[in-house]
């Protein structure tokens, strides 16, 4: 069984704000001038870590089953004239990344993950077979356009950050417990995001062969 | 900018079960022997495919065409070439599979932008590529997808290594691929980097290049198997700039650093990341020399182009062949003056030497590298 206690957590679900309100709600949060260029996933994923950034050799993990929506759409209209600065920032590890650079913070281990179902277990793993005493678990998701009717770029927005550690300390916010187990299941990427932003409790499959316990102080 | 340190895995007891690559050049054994011959898989090509453009190296599998095909038609060489893959009962809890790419199949939703034709669409987004793969593979559902541009295979091979150094796992797949399409050619090529020109990695020359390959490669990794060890891997992310690294180099001496201090007291060789461009290749000539004093260093994207985020396990398999065979690949596709008298522009025998450390490098200024070595 793998153990570890949320000592620190940060979520924002935009829900039916517009892209510019959100946008304009997260801008003081970057030097200015720096958000110019941003995402808006690179401006809500650098929000959250900017509030519990990676202290020294603290690993980081990042999640998104789509990464960076828009960029990519419009890095795509861009043809035939591609747009070097949509290509760049329409790589999957940009929407971490875009934050980090602008704060000049090197990270040692940075595990940017993708993927569909199982991708919240999968991420969790990562962080806690991490050798350190504290990883940041990061991530989130961009609302796309005109690629969401095809399913090929995420159709709502969220972001989060946990700070995991291995031994509770005094203020642990709660506590994680990933086992192997015969079970199959899947806690989709926005579904694990409900669970950290709502504090809910979960108890169940969570992915093949594991079984995810959360727990709220 | 923060300190940081940079985490050393060592992972004596995981070791190499199987490995292929599959090339422009041919299978593992193949690419080698090409590349023991000097050849180089790039051609010109036009940037957008069917739509035209400037000439740009460009290595493609089985001479296939740049533009996509529904559904992607380098699936077939895959199967074909990656027994291993399909077989063994892989994407279960205690048999899980890493999957790494930059690109996956982004080349349809490039295809689907242009053409309108729906018929892309099941391979193009990131979770559905994945989703394709593991059907027509036969995994599990125990699939873990990193995409860290080009240093994605290192992750792979990490997490891989962690999982049964853990004991979670009994076996693991490390599966890394990216094909090439007008999306990824025209980014680059948008960047300045990818042009007409060849690429001469290391090379001491008024402008840089790269030159962009087809690859997919794979490997085993199970616990006291295999007649050699992945050990020593390490990671740093600089997080200076996009596509620009610290001038002083450190970046790259940070993510060398711990294998180095695994590999003290062995002879080893080097296989650079080594893409061409000019800025970056004598930054990492330079870190080389500080780090692995006196060590040969060879290239090899000037004749594979950059196969993107499977580079690392493509030229693991590659390097994986040169020790078997006793004799290491030059820097194909680059000639004097180098940056360093350390940089092998001719093969050499590599049967005194007791491993070699592999290195990438990716946007964001990533840094990865790895010890290879007999078990």
């Amino acid at each position: 069984m793998l153990e570890r206690f949320i000592q620190e957590l940060r979520t924002d679900d935009p829900g039916s704000e517009t892209p510019a309100a959100t946008r304009e709600r997260l801008k003081a949060r970057f030097a200015p001038g720096s958000t110019r260029r941003m995402t808006l996933l690179g401006m809500l994923v650098g929000a959250a870590l900017g509030d519990l950034p990676p202290a020294g050799d603290e690993p980081l993990v990042y999640a998104s089953t789509f990464g960076e929506g828009r960029a990519l759409e419009d890095y795509l209209a861009s043809f035939p004239a591609a747009s070097p600065t949509l290509f760049q920032t329409s790589i999957h590890p940009s929407g971490v990344q875009q934050g980090l650079i602008g704060r000049q913070r090197s990270v040692g281990e940075l595990f940017p993950q993708a993927g569909g179902r199982q991708l919240a277990v999968q991420a969790l793993l990562t962080a806690m077979l991490a050798p350190a005493a504290t990883v940041v678990l990061a991530g989130g998701e961009e609302r796309g356009t005109w690629l969401v009717e095809a399913n090929a770029v995420s159709d709502r927005t969220f972001a989060y950050a946990v700070r995991l550690a291995r031994e509770p300390g005094p203020r642990a916010l709660g506590r994680l417990m990933l086992t192997q187990e015969a079970v199959t299941g899947a806690l989709a990427h926005p579904a694990w995001f409900e669970r950290l932003h709502r504090r809910q409790p979960f108890d169940g499959a969570a992915a093949e062969g594991w079984r995810l316990q959360l727990a709220w102080s | 900018m923060a300190s940081c340190a940079v985490y050393s895995s060592n992972h004596d007891s995981v070791g190499l079960a199987a490995w292929g690559c599959v090339t422009p050049l041919g299978d593992a054994a193949g690419t080698l022997t090409a590349l023991l011959r000097g050849e180089r898989a790039l051609r010109a090509v036009p940037v957008l495919g069917r739509e035209g453009g400037d000439p740009v190296p460009l290595g493609l599998l089985n001479n296939r065409e740049l533009d996509e095909t529904a559904p992607p038609s380098w699936l077939a060489t895959i199967k074909s070439r990656f027994g291993p893959v399909q077989e063994g009962g892989w994407g279960r809890p205690r048999r899980p599979v890493f999957v790494t790419s930059s690109n996956f199949g982004v080349g349809c939703l490039y295809a689907y932008r242009r053409s309108g034709d729906p018929a892309f669409l099941p391979f193009g987004a990131l979770p559905d590529c994945v989703e394709w793969l593991r059907r027509e593979l036969g995994w599990g559902e125990s699939v873990t997808v990193f995409s860290h541009a080009c240093v994605s295979a290192h992750l792979g091979l990490l997490q891989a290594s962690r999982m049964i150094e853990a004991g979670l796992a009994d076996a693991a797949l490390v599966f890394s691929f990216d094909f090439l399409s007008p999306f990824v050619a025209g980014g680059f090529h948008a960047l300045k980097i990818l042009n007409a020109d060849f690429p001469a990695p290391y090379q001491a020359r008024a402008t840089g290049s790269i030159g962009l390959g087809d690859g997919a490669a794979y490997a085993v990794l199970a616990r006291d198997r295999g007649d050699f060890t992945i050990t020593a891997q390490s990671l740093h992310n600089e997080m200076y700039h996009f596509t620009a690294n610290r001038a002083d180099g450190a970046g790259f001496v940070a993510g060398l650093a711990p294998v180095a201090a695994v590999a003290a007291g062995r002879r080893v060789w080097l296989k650079g990341h080594g893409t061409g461009t000019l800025e970056a290749g004598r930054l990492e000539v330079d870190a080389f020399g500080r780090v692995f004093p006196d060590a040969p260093l060879v290239g090899w994207k000037g004749s594979l182009g950059h196969t993107l985020g499977s580079c690392g396990l493509v030229e693991l398999a590659l390097a994986v062949e040169a020790m078997r065979a006793g004799r290491t690949p030059g820097t194909v596709g680059s000639a004097a003056p180098v940056f360093a008298d350390s940089v092998a522009l001719e093969s050499f025998a590599n049967g005194a030497f007791d491993g070699v450390v592999c290195a990438s490098n990716a946007f964001g200024e990533a840094h990865a590298a790895f010890l290879l070595s007999h078990a």
